[in-house]
């Protein structure tokens, strides 16, 4: 946006008038952004460097010079980079079935991705600890239909944690890809086929890459979701598996640390940047290649 | 790859049906195509001529009959094993490729060499006026310009046979024009065997060696352009390929080929070979209908005297459409050094019985001229 700004020629009246209304538009969200968002985010950068006695790396040398809460970190990556992959793997089939569907079918599966969305994250996770307990749904199934003897354990579990937060995340990796699959032309495949290319081929050089950047967007949303997620690990296995974003609210809510608390909200925060630097920079390159 | 048109079948349609639910899209169609022949399907929407096409590429699977194209059946053949070049009427060019990147990419999936595929892609860009907008984008090009990275892209790969789906209706009037003589100049210079899909008349007049009208699943006729415009095998050829006047009556006399027809504006006499009593509607095209005094013949075998209605003045000719009882006849004039009759005049026009044909009347009109 601001590289359209600087190389649109100053001469255009048109132009300014355009670039004013612009400003006029964006000036309340930015101006609530700044207030409720900027200045707390550089307080809260500015409280991770202090300690007892003034300025301090001493949070970080915490933060990064422990075990504990490097694990800690890893689990935050390791339960995102799960959930991104198989949000992935199963939200880019549904996206072109969504593109495809028609009617009723159309009508009912968009209510079915976007309705739970109206749930709170709160009840999604609970209702996956109900489903998934010792005597849930899940187990009752399992035993009735004699596939296992005694119920086995699944909540509190990794498993259990990744089946949630990829059931909750969902819908942010199928809604990107669908914008961009249902705008595909359905005679590319055809010109590839037509031009020698098998269906496995003219998916991986046409569909795969126009296609492309919806799923960088869609990887880069479900991970920064799911990499700060605080609800889904806390319900689903809890203290077992501490996470970069229960930490924090230990932290500041348990321990009374701001400023350690702080060092892993930038942390967190970084992490976040990184991820959407990196997107968009691929995204880029995908549209322009 | 000069080759001339010859009689070898090139392209072989039989029997192919295609139904979708209860709706039969197709019904049985036939058609053989020599080599370097030019040839159009021409009908409304809905007609199936885009169905046709695409059974020939082998997008769409026929529910019966086969396909043979340079002397292998193909019918079972996936599109990508055809070698069918195909032309889209949105282009469907790869916009996250390059111009020449789009022309390379079918010269890729064969696996030739570099500098093969380079050479390629220069002579099919150059073959289409392109050759210095080969690293551009597919979206910074002028719709013409993406039509022609299209045409070369199918081009370059060698197809056996070109198919071009409405290829040329996205552009404008003038541009459209320059391409259909462009493109048949182009294709008969490479000695290439194509099949045009259109609704548009001209383009199928102009293109084509053969043109095959289509109705309703159905090729209602083969022939030359010349023959289709000026001998119509059917009512809807003659409706659907340029102007006519059509006047519904009831065959009166038959013998060897001729038919005298009563109608409202009195007898008419017409090609066609019906029984007496059959209900029949009676053709003529506006060229060959002329004011009584400026019949350059002393063919005047049918004729009507009515008001004249409107007349259109359309550069080159001038329409005149007269009112005969409650019957609409146009003609159509070229000379324009007589004066033209005023709106309203009373005059009589005659045409050649020749150039009259009759046709069964369709079961709804025969009744409604019955009234």
């Amino acid at each position: 946006m601001t590289d359209a700004a600087i190389k649109a020629p100053a001469a255009s009246r048109q132009w300014d008038r355009e670039r004013l209304a612009a400003l006029a538009f964006t000036t309340p969200a930015l101006a609530v952004l700044i207030v409720f968002f900027a200045i707390p985010l550089a307080l809260l950068f500015a409280g991770s460097f202090t300690g007892p006695n003034g300025l301090s790396l001493a949070a970080y040398e915490r933060l990064l010079g422990t075990r504990y809460y490097l694990w800690t970190i890893w689990n935050s990556l390791r339960l995102a980079l799960f959930t991104t992959f198989f949000a992935l793997l199963i939200g880019y089939p549904a996206s072109f079935a969504l593109a495809r569907a028609r009617g009723v079918l159309r009508s009912a599966l968009l209510a079915t991705l976007f309705l739970p969305l109206a749930a709170s994250v709160i009840v999604k996770a609970f209702a996956w600890t109900i489903l998934l307990r010792t005597d849930g749904i899940v187990n009752r199934i399992l035993v009735g239909l004699h596939i296992v003897s005694t119920p086995i354990r699944m909540i509190f579990t990794e498993t259990a944690l990744i089946v949630g937060a990829v059931n909750i995340f969902l819908p942010f990796m199928i809604l990107p890809i669908y914008a961009v699959v249902a705008q595909l032309d359905r005679r590319l495949p055809e010109a590839a086929a037509t031009l020698g290319a098998s269906p496995v081929t003219a998916f991986l050089k046409v569909t795969l890459p126009m296609t492309m950047q919806g799923i960088i967007a869609g990887v880069a949303l479900v991970f920064s979701l799911s990499v700060s997620a605080y609800v889904v690990p806390t319900l689903l296995i809890g203290e077992r598996y501490p996470t970069l974003a229960q930490t924090i609210a230990k932290a500041f809510l348990l321990a009374q640390e701001p400023a350690f608390g702080a060092a892993a909200g930038v942390a967190l925060l970084v992490i976040a940047f990184a991820t959407v630097t990196i997107s968009s920079r691929l995204s880029r390159a995908a549209g322009t290649k | 790859m000069n080759a001339a048109p010859s009689s070898s079948p090139h392209l072989a349609v039989r029997q192919v049906a295609k139904r979708y639910g209860a709706a039969t899209v197709l019904d049985g169609i036939d058609l053989i195509i020599a080599r370097g022949e030019l040839v159009t399907l021409l009908g409304p929407s809905g007609c199936g001529k885009t169905t046709l096409l695409r059974i020939v590429a082998g997008l769409v699977n026929p529910d019966g009959g086969s396909i043979e194209l340079a002397g292998r059946n193909v019918t079972n053949v996936p599109p990508h094993k055809r070698r069918v070049g195909v032309v889209f009427q949105s282009y469907a060019l790869f916009p996250h490729l390059t111009v020449a990147g789009n022309v390379a990419f079918g010269l890729k999936l064969q696996k030739l060499p570099r500098d093969v595929i380079e050479e390629k892609v220069a002579r099919a860009l150059s073959l289409v006026q392109l050759g210095h907008l080969g690293s551009r984008l597919i979206t910074a090009l002028s719709g013409g310009q993406q039509q022609r990275v299209a045409l070369a892209r199918a081009l370059a790969v060698e197809p056996e046979v070109m198919l071009f789906d409405e290829a040329l209706s996205a552009l404008d009037r003038k541009l459209r024009e320059d391409m259909q003589g462009e493109l048949r100049r182009l294709l008969t210079d490479i000695g290439a065997t194509a099949i045009f899909v259109t609704h548009d008349q001209d383009e199928a007049l102009t293109m084509s060696d053969r043109i095959a009208v289509m109705n309703k699943g159905r090729i209602e006729q083969l022939a030359d352009p010349v023959t289709v415009y000026s001998r119509p095998a059917s009512l809807f050829a003659l409706s659907f390929v340029g102007l006519s006047t059509q006047i519904p009556g009831t065959v009166s006399e038959a013998s060897g080929g001729t038919v005298k027809v009563d109608t409202e504006a009195g007898p008419m006499i017409a090609n066609g070979h019906f029984a007496v009593g059959s209900p029949v509607i009676v053709g003529v095209r506006p060229e060959h209908v002329r004011p009584k005094n400026l019949n350059p013949s002393n063919d005047t075998d049918n004729a009507i005297t009515g008001q004249v209605r409107t007349t259109t003045f359309h550069g080159s000719r001038v329409r005149l459409d007269v009112m005969a009882k409650r019957i609409l006849v146009s003609a159509e004039l070229s000379n324009l050094n007589t004066a033209l009759p005023q709106v309203g005049e009373t005059i009589t026009l005659s045409w050649p019985a020749a150039e009259t044909f009759a046709y069964p009347a369709p079961p709804t009109t025969a009744t409604g001229a019955a009234s």
